[in-house]
């Protein structure tokens, strides 16, 4: 009986074991291949202890949230340290000078039937006075924001 | 919190609807987002995102800027809607359902019975 006891428990110690017997080395690697799979780039993984560091250089916020999600999932991970940072970002140039702009965003407010607001730009920055009916509102900013400006003060009003 | 993670969401979003975008920094280091979706729906569901985020629109830090890709309609054609007109009159003229020119325009219309004269739709192809 008390052999059996002590079989039992043997092989229940082999067994906890062998699931907590993947390798810093093995981890990584998974870790490594799941970034892959989700067609993370740029970014290296390196696992100590079960926790996981990622580096390198991501595009944007997007990618650095995916890649962490992607390395959490690995079974045996215990825990992430996103180090990865942000690409910088070019500057943006606006679509077109200044008049330009103003005339565009002037007549496809129009067309969108957003007659109340006034626009007025300056390298690219467009300052949005005024005031148009509240169901049109986010139509009237939606119009303003696609015309290739690189700025924006929103002044807008929203009436009746 | 940086702009880009105020705005994590909507690039995930934009990620998951297939819209593909370019970042750059704007006025004050506002994010540009300029971009292509891929139907009218995954453009607005970005516009949706972005008013939950920043529900009127009066932070300052965000230009979002996309674009309808050529399937989407943004090769189609274009129709100015004439006082008179309803939906299902112009789609019967074209050969196609009022729904189709709806999709196609929920960034303009809020409602399929409310177009204006003067509105311009696009016409899906």
């Amino acid at each position: 009986m008390k052999v059996k006891f002590f079989t039992v428990l043997m092989l229940a110690m082999a067994l906890f074991m062998s699931a907590c017997g993947k390798s810093d080395a093995d981890l990584t690697k998974a870790a490594t291949d799941k970034l892959t799979s989700e067609k993370v780039t740029g970014v290296t993984v390196a696992v100590k202890d079960g926790v996981a560091t990622l580096t390198g250089e991501v595009a944007d916020q997007a990618v650095k949230a995916k890649a962490e999600a992607a390395v959490k999932s690995v079974e045996g991970i215990k825990s992430v340290t996103n180090s990865t940072t942000l690409k910088p970002l070019p500057v943006a140039t606006p679509a077109a000078p200044d008049p330009a702009l103003t005339g565009k965003i002037t007549e496809d407010l129009k067309k969108a039937g957003c007659t109340g607001a006034t626009v007025a730009v300056t390298n690219g920055k467009v300052t949005v006075t005024g005031e148009v009916p509240a169901a049109k509102y986010a139509t009237c900013i939606q119009t303003i924001q696609q015309s290739g400006i690189t700025g924006i003060d929103n002044q807008l009003k929203k009436g009746a | 919190m940086s702009v880009q993670e105020k705005y994590q969401s909507l690039l995930e979003l934009a990620n998951t609807n297939g819209v593909t975008y370019e970042l750059t920094e704007g006025d004050g280091g506002a994010l540009v987002i300029t971009g292509t979706a891929p139907s009218a729906e995954a453009k607005q569901s970005l516009w949706d995102e972005y008013e939950r985020l920043d529900p009127e629109f009066k932070s300052n830090d965000l230009i979002l800027n996309i674009g309808l890709g050529d399937a989407a309609g943004g090769g189609g054609h274009s129709y100015t809607v004439e006082s008179g007109d309803n939906l299902s009159k112009i789609a019967k003229g074209y050969g196609i359902q009022w729904k189709a020119i709806w999709d196609a325009n929920r960034d303009i219309l809020h409602h399929p019975d409310k177009i204006y004269p003067g509105q311009e739709l696009k016409i899906p192809v």
